[in-house]
């Protein structure tokens, strides 16, 4: 058991804190947040500089951390250009990848994924999307809701229902994903405003009216969708759980920092006990949401994903984040009101909503450990 | 309850319903206007200092009853409302406290000298007749007055000859204006020579009222969660119906009831200050757990500010951070707990 992390993944951390350090200044972070303006030029630069090394999932797991420890709504922007990407990775056929993966991963096209939807949330089986197949294409109907990069991606992979389900328990069935071009008639956009965090990310809605997309458009085998779907999510929690370190991180990094500079002394002359215990308490619950992803990340990219590990380490990496952010607010008083510190507070509540919800976590956490057991 | 209070609750629920419920995230956001804040002022919520007992101090009982009813629907307005009152509470020039209850001037008390140390709140001094300097932390610095320590000890009203500076972020109440203050004023009284002492006090006597705002807030926010999730269905059931968010909310609202017969039990007598920061204490430890979970029931709807759910998550960390400190108030309440000096080595 090896508890370092490679040369590499060292390397991508300082060139991601250098990144950072350099491009997410505290007014380019404010105004982002202020003006939910997503960081067009920054994302550019992230891309030229290739910033995440898609070549390496651990080099992508520690840069993502990092550069939410320094900014969350620009470090989730920078980040997330390639999202839904390893369902072309693992179920795409060769031209689909030529076609639509390896631009985005060159850094030349963004990616969104469009699979929750306005009366859905969880309950992904649920979803009301139609593709109806009509002569060589599909026709798509319907919407989605809480879409990363909805406005500026180039392309979606779009889940929607190709086939009824045979039963009001089997609705999973029945499902397929669709990669839809943003410049298709029919697809429209509306970007969500007034969000309480994470306001530099481009978050839209999505309509899809009579949207036709062609029949080689289907990723993998049509009525698989569900099941692609939710493999994907159990390699992109790994990475909302790095998101959930970066902002708790960044939490226990400004409490210290106010510790050094204005924490209140003991008349022993140390720092009081009440601000040193709740810095040990964030640290060693980052520690532990670390150990966590890690170990989840290190089943994954070993190509054998333990989907147990994978929902602790969202679940816990969340509510360290929110737990943290919190923490460190009550504790900075005045001085956590008006720092970036209160932008991470707001930033954090997300973590416990999307990807699965925390509740969703605990239940699939529970679900599968009794399977293992043959309960 | 006595009833003149049911009256006044009563009263405010028709000015929510009127004026404050299809406005709330206007007030929330923007400045709150002349026009409202006359309104409010018409109601007589401004007035309540000067009307306690014997025509002294406030009324905190028929306060805390506005401000817990106003702080359901909008936290801002409830704030506000405290502020006024407490900074009327604090002088006597009948002129200054008339403009306050008419609404046609504000005031306000900076409460930030007992919030962070010392010389991290900026420096005020006497220099030839005025008072120079800058103030840091002035959460209502677009007020028309300003009640302030002085490097010297003194409490001072500034009432004119100071203009706002950098302005801070405002993770709450964001109508009302938060920024740094500059002072050249000729313009300005002494309230008191020992004014720490002063000050220390006004804030102990805001655990009520705060308290009071908080417990509307778990109201008004609770309410919002418990109705979204009878008609909000995933998996073909009611949200109501899952048991992680079912008893949560339940388990919440069973503290919040606790809370609020607790909160009114001390408005129908004299609150001790150990009982007062008692429920000043876990009632915003309530608000922020209950908007938490209020807003994880309505995932990512809750996340955007059209379903008035966000405000309430960001309201209670600001109001527990604008008129509270861990360190400060738990130092307080264990020395009354323990009935003596304690949480010091």
């Amino acid at each position: 058991m090896d508890f370092e992390l490679s040369d590499e993944a060292k390397e991508a951390i300082g060139k991601a804190k250098e990144f950072a350090r350099t491009h997410f200044t505290e007014e380019v972070a404010e105004r982002s947040d202020r003006e939910e303006q997503f960081p067009t030029d920054i994302v550019a630069i992230s891309k030229k500089e290739k910033i995440l090394d898609f070549s390496n999932p651990w080099k992508v797991l520690v840069t993502i951390e990092e550069l939410v420890r320094r900014d969350p709504g620009l470090g989730i922007s920078v980040t997330i250009s390639a999202f839904g990407s390893e369902i072309f990775m693992l179920f795409g056929n060769d031209e689909q990848k030529e076609k639509y993966m390896n631009p985005v991963f060159a850094g030349q096209k963004t990616l969104g994924l469009g699979v929750t939807e306005p009366g859905g949330g969880s309950d992904v089986a649920n979803i009301k999307t139609e593709a109806r197949l009509d002569g060589d294409t599909y026709i798509l109907n319907g919407g989605k809701m809480f879409i990363s990069n909805g406005q500026i991606a180039d392309y979606f992979l779009v889940l929607a229902r190709t086939s009824p389900p045979p039963s009001s328990e089997k609705k999973h069935r029945g499902l397929s994903v669709f990669v839809v071009d943003a410049k298709s008639p029919g697809f429209a956009v509306n970007k969500l405003h007034g969000k309480l965090g994470v306001r530099a990310t481009n978050t839209a809605e999505l309509i899809f009216n009579n949207v036709r997309v062609p029949k080689e458009n289907i990723v993998g085998e049509e009525g698989k969708g569900f099941y692609y779907i939710m493999t994907f999510f159990n390699i992109s929690r790994i990475y909302v759980a790095a998101q959930g370190l970066g902002i708790a991180h960044g939490a226990l990094d400004r409490l210290v920092e106010y510790s050094k500079k204005y924490g209140e002394m003991s008349e022993t002359g140390e720092l009081n006990e009440n601000l040193q215990l709740a810095i040990a308490e964030i640290a060693t619950r980052v520690e532990a949401a670390r150990n966590l992803t890690y170990k989840a990340a290190s089943y994954l990219f070993k190509f054998t994903p333990n989907p147990i590990i994978t929902s602790m380490s969202k679940y816990y990496a969340a509510d360290t984040a929110v737990f943290s952010t919190r923490r460190a607010m009550e504790l900075m008083s005045l001085h956590g009101l008006t720092t970036d510190l209160e932008r991470f507070f707001r930033d954090a509540k997300i973590l416990d909503i999307w990807e699965g919800t925390t509740e969703v976590e605990k239940l699939i956490i529970t679900r599968m450990m009794l399977k293992e057991e043959g309960a | 309850m006595e009833e003149e209070y049911e009256i006044l609750e009563s009263t405010v629920k028709d000015f929510n319903s009127k004026y404050v419920d299809n406005n709330s995230l206007k007030l929330e956001n923007e400045a709150m206007g002349k026009e409202f804040v006359k309104i409010l002022a018409d109601q007589g919520f401004f007035s309540m200092a000067g009307q306690g007992e014997d025509g002294k101090g406030t009324d905190v009982k028929a306060l805390s009853v506005v401000l817990e009813n106003l702080a359901k629907s909008a936290p801002a307005v409830a704030v506000k409302t405290l502020m006024m009152n407490s900074f009327s509470a604090a002088v006597k020039e009948k002129e200054i406290i008339d403009s306050i209850s008419n609404g046609s001037k504000s005031g306000t008390v900076t409460f930030s000298d007992l919030l962070v140390g010392k010389d991290q709140n900026g420096s005020l001094r006497m220099e030839g007749g005025k008072v120079k300097g800058g103030k840091e932390f002035v959460f209502g610095s677009d007020s028309n007055f300003v009640i302030t320590l002085l490097d010297s000890g003194e409490l001072a009203l500034i009432k004119s000859g100071f203009t706002t500076g950098k302005k801070h972020k405002k993770l709450g109440f964001r109508s009302i204006g938060f920024s740094s203050i500059t002072v050249d004023s000729a313009d300005f009284l002494i309230l008191s020579k020992e004014g720490r002492k002063v000050l220390e006090r006004m804030y102990e006597e805001l655990s009520i009222p705060v308290a009071a705002i908080a417990l509307g807030m778990s109201e008004g926010v609770s309410q919002k969660a418990l109705d979204y999730a009878k008609v909000r269905t995933a998996f073909g059931h009611y949200l109501k119906d899952f048991q992680p968010l079912a008893f949560d909310i339940a388990s919440l609202v069973a503290e919040m009831d606790i809370l609020k017969r607790y909160f009114h039990d001390l408005l129908g007598g004299t609150p001790s200050d150990k009982e007062a920061l008692f429920l000043k204490h876990k009632a915003l430890v309530l608000a922020k757990d209950i908007s938490r979970t209020s807003l994880q029931i309505h995932g990512g709807y809750g996340y955007l500010e059209d379903f008035g759910i966000e405000k309430f998550y960001r309201d209670a960390m600001a109001l527990s951070v604008l008129f509270h400190n861990e360190e400060k108030d738990m130092e307080k309440l264990a020395g009354l707990v323990f009935d003596s000096r304690a949480g010091f080595v």
